[in-house]
């Protein structure tokens, strides 16, 4: 069992891996090297190219550029010069950075010349809070409206509800949350809450977390809408099974209310093959936080990520990839392990 | 089944959506010869963000414009357009990759599809010179090797059934598909898209290309699935019995069989495949300043939210679109799971 899982973790890590170092070395192979396209709009302005001085000038200051990016080398261990095939040995940009990486170093970013992972870390001081939250709520209110909608009569109220859910899963996160923000952050229609201000400046620390929270009210919202039809509906759907079964009725014919039976008996059940969708939870909230982030100004990991892609910055883009694939291990891991704690019948096979 | 889709009488939501779909549809091809009077993007710097007009006789711009000129009708179309040409080739695209690919990992798996030793040979032959990889004489050798086992396929192959096996080996196809979806799905959809379309804007064919690069893994192991399911039923096992070779019996018996729930999961695939085109469009990424689609005008929001007219309709087209879909796949998997 504990083999079985270990290999399974292995795998994935490895096509993180792969993934993050298929992008590294593609993002080397566009035309003109990376550092081009994210400096072309500073050197476009600053440097007006007249006449053969100045594109020699230019070629002497790219060149500067790509050694101090150490963009220089070559790119793989092997490479193919002119129709024939060079080893270069350690001595190439994919070596230097799979080893820094594996230090937990990740680069300095094109644009402003910051290591990436003080950056991250930055980041991620509001992104983690955010998501960890976002993805509490949405577990809890996911199981309390499942429970609800199990024994709800079959009337309007629930299958409007149900139709609902239905109708958020299909919709992208970009538009729910556009839609939020135009419902409840609009200085002509409802402005409820502050989407897009400065932080009060001389403010109290009660002050500040409140300004915090209300900030903060609209994007989590957006996040635990998107990602409840993926938790409560699959969930509805095996309570409802679960209540057909034959221990089922010998509950009920025992004496249990509906509402017991579901919560002690249907539940524990009914949660086991929710738990694969958990681990496409972190992943989902990984992705919501780059929308989110962009659409309501938040500070976070999924804003960098967005802004670097837009500005071809490919260091931390790279990173991002890293990161998103960390988040995907965390909750297969974390999968794992709630499965071996509700289901005893894993604990007896180990 | 064909019958049995068209004896069906789909409910009037149903009707709604597929029409409302082949509207979509229609206009995306017709846009280039609608008698339209902007360009979707040439600016028209004497209305700027103005609201739209249906009061007057004779409106500028019907539905108004956005805070850089440019008609949001036009707009509205091209990003039709857009979407439509975008997403539907790359769904069609990726659904025939992963019914192929799935259906020929589920029905083989790993050990079963046994080619001629003589393959590898020639396959590696081919591959070290298309790369031109060094020493000529690596490449002679192959080729000679590969040219013997060639021979000695076709000498054995004339005894009989057991030294037919002798001289091949089992293609991995079920490790090397589940390897390659592994692998796209280690990262989100949306991370990964962001991170290939990072560089200059793709083209379009790139960009289809792109797509479907994403969405095929999801179909491949759907068939993948119900191949496994389909291939120890019975009338496999009579074809088999029958003596039809296994490449006759894969594609006449068993694929049909094994592709019946991509009809209902197509059109969710084609949805989540015009929200991420939104979504990225939307960021900002992968598209050139001069392009218009719904995403891109949806963003035109985040800097001057009181034009709601810009995003208003976009918006809703998209989710009329999304839901129209969601109800078509709700009425193929009725129709199929009888």
């Amino acid at each position: 069992m504990l083999r079985w899982l270990l290999a399974r973790l292995g795998r994935a890590a490895g096509a993180a891996w792969l993934i993050a170092s298929l992008v590294f070395i593609g993002s080397r192979q566009l035309p003109g090297g990376p550092e081009q396209l994210a400096l072309a709009d500073a050197s476009d302005l600053s440097r007006p190219a007249t006449g053969t001085r100045a594109t020699a000038t230019q070629q002497a200051a790219r060149q500067a550029v790509r050694q101090r990016l150490g963009l220089a080398l070559p790119v793989f261990y092997v490479t193919r010069v002119a129709g024939h095939w060079h080893w270069h040995g350690p001595a190439n940009q994919y070596h230097r950075w799979a080893v820094a990486a594996l230090h937990g170093d990740l680069g300095v970013s094109y644009r402003d010349g910051q290591p990436v992972a003080v950056l991250l870390a930055q980041a991620l001081r509001y992104t983690l809070p955010l998501a960890a939250s976002a993805a509490g709520l949405a577990t809890g209110l996911a199981l309390a409206l499942a429970l609800y909608l199990a024994r709800a009569p079959d009337s309007w109220g629930p299958r409007l509800l149900l139709s609902l859910l239905a109708g958020l899963q299909i919709t992208p996160l970009f538009l729910l949350a556009l839609s939020l923000l135009l419902l409840f952050a609009n200085p002509e229609f409802l402005n409820l809450l502050p989407a897009e201000n400065e932080a009060p400046a001389g403010g109290s620390s009660g002050q500040q977390a409140a300004y915090w929270l209300a900030r903060t009210a609209l994007p989590l919202l957006s996040l635990v809408l998107a990602v409840l039809p993926e938790l409560t509906l699959p969930l509805v759907a095996g309570l409802r099974h679960e209540a057909t079964t034959g221990y089922a009725t010998t509950a009920r014919a025992k004496g249990l209310t509906i509402r017991q039976l579901l919560r002690h008996h249907a539940l524990p059940n009914a949660v086991i093959p929710l738990l694969t969708t958990l681990t496409d939870l972190l992943p989902a909230l990984v992705v919501g936080t780059l929308v989110v982030e962009v659409l309501f100004a938040l500070p976070g990991s999924g804003r960098l990520l967005a802004e670097a892609a837009a500005a071809h910055d490919y260091t931390l883009v790279v990173a991002g990839v890293l990161l998103s694939a960390m988040a995907r291990l965390l909750g297969l891991l974390l999968a794992d392990v709630l499965y071996f704690l509700v289901d005893p019948r894993l604990r007896s096979a180990a | 089944m064909i019958r049995r889709l068209t004896s069906f009488r789909p409910q009037p939501a149903t009707w709604l959506a597929l029409s409302w779909l082949a509207l979509l549809v229609g206009v995306a091809l017709l846009v280039p010869w609608l008698p339209l009077p902007y360009a979707p993007a040439t600016p028209d710097l004497q209305h700027i963000a103005t609201p739209p007009d249906w009061t007057s006789a004779s409106p500028a711009h019907y539905l108004g414009t956005d805070s850089l000129g440019r008609d949001v009708l036009a707009g509205l179309l091209a990003g039709a357009q857009r979407l439509v040409l975008l997403t539907l080739p790359a769904v069609a695209l990726a659904t025939l990759v992963g019914a192929l690919t799935g259906a020929a990992a589920g029905f083989w798996g790993n050990r079963q599809l046994r080619l001629p030793m003589a393959t590898a040979g020639w396959a590696l032959a081919a591959a070290w010179w298309a790369l031109s990889l060094p020493s000529k004489a690596v490449l002679w050798l192959l080729v000679c090797v590969s040219l013997l086992l060639t021979l000695l396929a076709w000498r054995t192959a004339r005894r009989g059934a057991s030294y037919r096996r002798r001289y091949t080996f089992a293609l991995p196809l079920d490790s090397l598909v589940l390897g390659a979806t592994t692998l796209l799905g280690s990262v989100p959809r949306l991370i990964l898209l962001v991170a290939l379309a990072a560089g200059p804007p793709p083209t379009s064919v790139q960009f289809i290309g792109l797509l479907a690069l994403l969405a095929w893994p999801e179909a491949a192991r759907l068939v993948r699935g119900r191949m496994l399911w389909v291939r120890v039923q019975p009338f496999i096992e009579a074809a088999r019995a029958s003596g039809l070779p296994m490449g006759r019996i894969w594609w006449h018996h068993a694929l049909p069989h094994a592709c019946r729930p991509l009809l209902a999961f197509a059109p969710l695939s084609l949805a989540g495949l015009m929200g991420l085109e939104s979504s990225l469009a939307f960021l900002g990424i992968g598209q050139g300043p001069d392009v218009v689609s719904w995403g891109s005008q949806l963003a035109t929001l985040r800097h001057d939210s009181t034009a709601w007219w810009v995003a208003v309709f976009p918006g809703l087209g998209l989710l009329f679109t999304l839901l129209a879909l969601q109800k078509t796949a709700a009425f193929a998997r009725k129709n199929t799971d009888k």
